[in-house]
């Protein structure tokens, strides 16, 4: 168990192309750091240069205090669970997790005894006689954190380890690997582009972009503060929404016009973001699809109302999502995460009305159709202000002890 | 680069093969061009440089003009050959035929025989001997009453076609087809397989007739496999050697440059000559055989 | 050997065309075994020729019995065959087995190290070696000759095993390179993450999975080594190291040797080959795709 200190880490690839570009993190022990981002971020990249299977082009690499730039990854002391598993196809299971021991010459016994262990704590003894190719995927899983597990590393590497699986049994290996990272307590960093795994697994979560770190924060203030537009879009499904605003004085204070509304802004939400220094310029706003309500439910001093007709319903069950469009604005397309593609699609109707579309998290029970007109509050200690120009969120520097990373976890 | 240690055992690995290949091939290579352009044109061996000579007698000699013209039409009888017979054997059995295992293990087994051996019985089938010592396939046209079929195969070079003396070549190239014929088979079946049945099924849902979905969709498919066998094909031909030697011997009527070089260098102790020959048979591969490496290895990283 | 277009249209889509299913479904395949058929036929031609005159008495060799059976079936010829090959057949084998494992190893690491242990530049040196596969050995034949006979190398069928390795080290590398650019990478990264170095991964890693790639490739060089003449007749001026081919071609090249025994000295010769053949066919078919640069 160590701490990973990466400090300016940089990878060039030989044709020039920066796929990591100067990330520095400090990952404490015994952490589960959860490493997110859209596809191509430079996550694997990432990672595999902490492994040592890729060389690093800058920055220094420290884990346990020892710098490890230089050093083969064979005597790095991590382990590393791969997406597709490699589970050397030749060997049972047992030799399969049997095998780093075996490398380093550990005694017969103790082989045994540490494979068996391993096996009781994956559930997976009945299969150590069997070939990968006899195991279904959930099984190949837990075999490859076997082969993981039994080295007692310094440190774990996961790349997408439960990309493979189908969505049931990702949500249980999910919770099967964050309890046994709590349990054994060695240092992870986990790659996913799966939002939901790492919100649920991360002690922290680090979000990047094209190769730069844009976040890194426990899953509670990435949501709930992101730092830059890109995070604020990326976080968060159905996204937060988000078009330009501008802000003026009023003699009751400062307003915030989005598209056709006037919302006065609460003092201590204006001081939080300095919005005062933004009077008569235009800004981003964001507000989250949960807190924007139907008027007729709920009522509240800090709700702006505004009319709206709704374009689109989704009913998802114990939710309806509503669409409808903000005469607005929307924020440049590259300082946001790019649209799923399922989200393009369902725009298509839209067309015809200019502005920005935002979705509502409505009561499931809502009886709304498409054309609809419904009056909706926005839940104003909610809002989130951005620079248009740096993407930046406006929201103050946090006190310190709020920003500090977490302990490291005890046994 | 700067990390040795990580790839350093690869290239360790590897090293003596990269040495021997340096010695064995590259160097030896251009000792045989020093060597055709020395005086070494007697048994004793000398090595003092003399300059063009050899390849000047070369173009001269009339003997291995004619070898080359051997070669040219062997090679093109030999490519076509070898080209249709085995497309025609790729498509009778692409779309999967019972017994296929068979069919394609005869098809093939003539390429596990050497030349020489299946040269004694080409030697027999083509035994161009007329009268009572008539032999193979001319005895055999004889029986079922093809008379005119027999002809006299490799010794065919008395008649001038198209300016050229030398047909019977074409016949030596039938034991060369037999031989390699499985093989190109084995490479378009290959092609023909490799064609994602998703695209035959996409152009059946448009409509196509299966003339059309080969037509359209799984010949266009088969360009790189036919460059492929030209290359193979093309560079055998130009080494030819043990089969000219197993059938014809030192003859005239079957030397190609590779036999007539042996000859320089076995009857008249030439090495100068036989070494210049072999050099320009070097350039001939080469011409054919660097493009396509370049371009296969480049295709390799482009994927 | 017309090709036959005929066959062509070997199935008309059946759905869409009901009417054509039956005829087409029952002549297609027919007319298909037939062309099928016929080339096979004209294929084992040599072979007929080869059994059925080897087992023929000298009498019988004359032109007119040449196509037909032996009336009186003798093993006379072959007998005299293997007296007169023998010796060069145990030549030939003292010469391909070590030479075909030696070149089959040496394929292994090259081919595993230009693909799964990369070095700066392993395309290049790839690209080195495969040139050593297409040129024409009458190139560096005059020079090996020489220095294989200034070095003092042994006796001469190790000259002729050293040159068929050497000379045989781009084909089995492409083969192995081919076989493991098939093997996922993250085997070699598990492996390397494991603790193990490039010689434990070779031997515990890819070797256990390469036995594929061995069978082809020895099956390849025994039948090219064994094959070959080019480097015999070059190599080897002692008759009494002939391997077989040279050894056949002196015993039958004389024009005047009687067929039957001619014919029973070739197949004997081509013996060792065939049956390899027929055993591992299926692998050699691999060897050969690997041979066209294909994956
Ligand atoms: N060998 C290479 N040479 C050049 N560019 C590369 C190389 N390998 C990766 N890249 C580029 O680097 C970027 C980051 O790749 P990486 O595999 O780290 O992305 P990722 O975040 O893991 O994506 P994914 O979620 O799809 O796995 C990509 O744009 C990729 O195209
Ligand atoms: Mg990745």
């Amino acid at each position: 168990m160590a701490e990973i200190v990466i400090n300016g880490l940089t990878k060039r690839y030989p044709n020039g192309f920066e796929a990591v570009k100067d990330l520095t993190l400090d990952i404490g022990e015994g952490e589960l750091l959860v490493l997110v981002g859209p596809s191509g971020c430079g996550k694997t990249t990432a990672l595999r240069m902490i492994a040592g299977l890729e060389e690093i082009s800058d920055g220094d690499l420290y884990i346990g205090g020892q710098r490890m730039n230089d050093v083969l990854e064979k005597d790095r002391d991590i382990a590393m669970v791969f997406q597709n598993y490699a589970l050397y196809p030749h060997m049972t299971v047992a030799q399969n997790i049997a095998f780093s021991l075996k490398i380093a010459r550990r005694p017969r016994a103790e082989i045994k005894r540490r494979v068996h262990e391993t096996a009781q704590l994956l559930a997976i003894e009945e299969m150590l006689d069997r070939r990968p190719k006899q195991l279904s995927g959930g099984q190949r899983q837990r075999v490859a954190m076997g082969r993981a597990i039994i080295r007692q590393p310094q440190v774990f590497l996961m790349d997408e380890p439960l990309s493979n699986l189908d969505a049931k049994l990702r949500v249980q290996m999910r919770g099967e690997i964050d309890a046994l990272q709590k349990r054994l307590a060695v240092t992870t960093v986990y790659v996913t582009h799966d939002q939901v795994e790492a919100m649920t697994m991360g002690d922290r979560v680090a979000v990047l972009r094209d190769g730069k770190l844009q976040q890194v924060d426990t899953p509670f203030q990435i949501y709930e503060r992101p730092a830059n537009l890109f995070v604020a879009s990326f976080i968060g499904s159905p996204p937060m929404n988000l078009a330009e605003a501008a802000i003026k004085q009023t003699k009751d204070g400062l307003t915030v016009s989005l598209g056709e509304a006037e919302i006065a802004i609460p003092h201590e939400l204006a001081a939080r973001n300095s919005l005062d220094a933004w009077v008569g310029k235009s800004v981003i706003a964001g507000i989250r699809p949960e807190d924007i309500y139907e008027v007729t439910r709920k009522t509240a001093k800090l709700q702006a109302a505004m009319q709206v007709k709704i374009d689109r319903v989704e009913a998802l069950g114990a939710s309806l999502l509503g669409y409808f469009s903000v005469d607005a604005a929307a924020p440049r397309a590259e300082s946001v995460s790019a649209i799923p593609a399922e989200e393009v699609l369902s725009e298509a109707p839209l067309t015809g009305t200019s502005g920005t579309s935002f979705c509502a998290i409505f009561e499931p029970r809502a009886m709304l159709k498409i054309g609809d007109t419904t009056e909706v509050a926005l839940d104003l200690s909610r809002l989130h202000f951005f620079d248009p120009e740096t993407d930046a969120s406006l929201l103050a520097e946090d006190e310190p002890e709020k920003k500090k990373k977490p302990e490291a976890k005890k046994k | 680069m700067k990390n040795i240690r990580r790839w350093g055992p690869g290239l360790l690995l590897v090293s003596p093969s990269i040495i021997l290949i340096a010695i064995f091939v590259y160097g030896l290579i251009g000792w045989n061009i020093k060597v055709s352009l020395s005086n070494w044109r007697q048994a004793q061996p000398t090595s003092h440089y003399a300059g063009l000579g050899a390849y000047r007698d070369l173009a001269h000699d009339a003997q291995f003009r004619l070898t080359l013209a051997h070669l040219l039409i062997f090679t093109i009888v030999f490519a076509l050959g070898t080209l249709i017979i085995g497309w025609t054997l790729a498509l009778l059995l692409d779309k999967g035929v019972k017994g296929e295992g068979f069919f394609r293990a005869v098809y093939l087994f003539p390429m596990a025989i050497s030349f020489i051996a299946s040269g004694i019985v080409w030697r027999w089938l083509m035994n161009p001997a007329p009268g009572d010592r008539t032999t193979g396939l001319n005895a055999l046209f004889d029986k079922i009453g093809l008379h005119s079929l027999s002809n006299q195969w490799y010794l065919n070079d008395h008649s001038v076609v198209f300016g050229i003396r030398s047909w019977g070549m074409a016949a030596m190239a039938l034991p060369a087809i037999w031989a390699l014929s499985g093989y190109v088979m084995a490479l378009y079946l290959a092609g023909f397989r490799g064609v994602p049945e998703e695209l035959r099924e996409a152009a059946r849902m448009d409509g196509a007739s299966e003339l059309r979905v080969y037509r359209h969709v799984v010949f266009p498919h088969l360009k790189p496999v036919t460059l492929a066998a030209l290359i193979i094909i093309g560079h055998i031909s130009i080494k030819v050697f043990d089969l000219m030697v197993a059938i014809g011997g030192k003859q005239w009527f079957t030397q190609t440059p590779a036999v007539y070089m042996w000859i320089q260098i076995y009857d008249s102790s030439d090495y100068a000559k036989g070494a210049a020959i072999a050099t320009l048979l070097l350039l001939l591969i080469s011409i054919l055989v660097i493009p396509y490496l370049i371009y296969t290895v480049r295709a390799e990283r482009r994927s | 050997m017309t090709a036959t277009p005929t066959t062509l249209p070997a199935s008309v889509p059946a759905r869409s065309r009901p009417g054509w299913r039956r005829v087409k479904k029952a002549r297609a395949p027919a007319i298909k075994y037939t062309a099928l058929l016929i080339f096979a036929v004209i294929i084992l031609m040599p072979v007929y020729i080869l059994i059925v005159t080897g087992f023929k008495g000298v009498a019988e060799t004359d032109p007119a019995h040449a196509w037909a059976l032996p009336h009186l079936w003798t093993t006379s010829a072959w007998r005299q065959a293997w007296d007169q090959l023998s010796p060069n057949m145990m030549n030939s084998l003292e010469l391909a087995i070590p030479a075909t494992i030696l070149s089959t190893v040496l394929g292994c690491l090259n081919g595993f190290a230009l693909s799964k242990w990369r070095f700066p530049g392993a395309n290049i040196v790839f690209t080195f070696f495969l040139f050593g596969m297409f040129i024409p050995y009458q190139a560096v034949m005059i020079p090996l000759t020489e220095l294989l006979a200034k070095l003092q190398f042994p006796a001469q069928l190790p000259r002729l095993a050293l040159a068929h390795i050497i000379y045989g080290i781009p084909i089995t590398t492409l083969i192995f390179r081919n076989y493991y650019a098939t093997i996922p990478e993250d085997l070699m990264e598990s492996s390397r993450m494991d603790g193990a170095g490039m010689l434990r991964t070779l031997w515990s890693v890819v070797l256990p999975i390469s036995v594929p790639a061995f069978v082809v490739t020895m099956i390849w060089q025994f039948t090219s080594i064994w094959n070959d003449f080019l480097f015999a007749v070059f190599i080897i001026t002692d008759p009494s190291q002939y391997p077989v081919t040279v050894a056949l071609n002196n015993t039958t090249g004389s024009l005047v040797s009687a067929y039957d025994l001619q014919m029973s000295a070739a197949l004997l010769a081509s013996l060792p080959t065939l049956v390899v053949y027929i055993l591992l066919g299926r692998y050699f078919m691999r060897g050969l795709m690997a041979g066209a640069l294909k994956g």
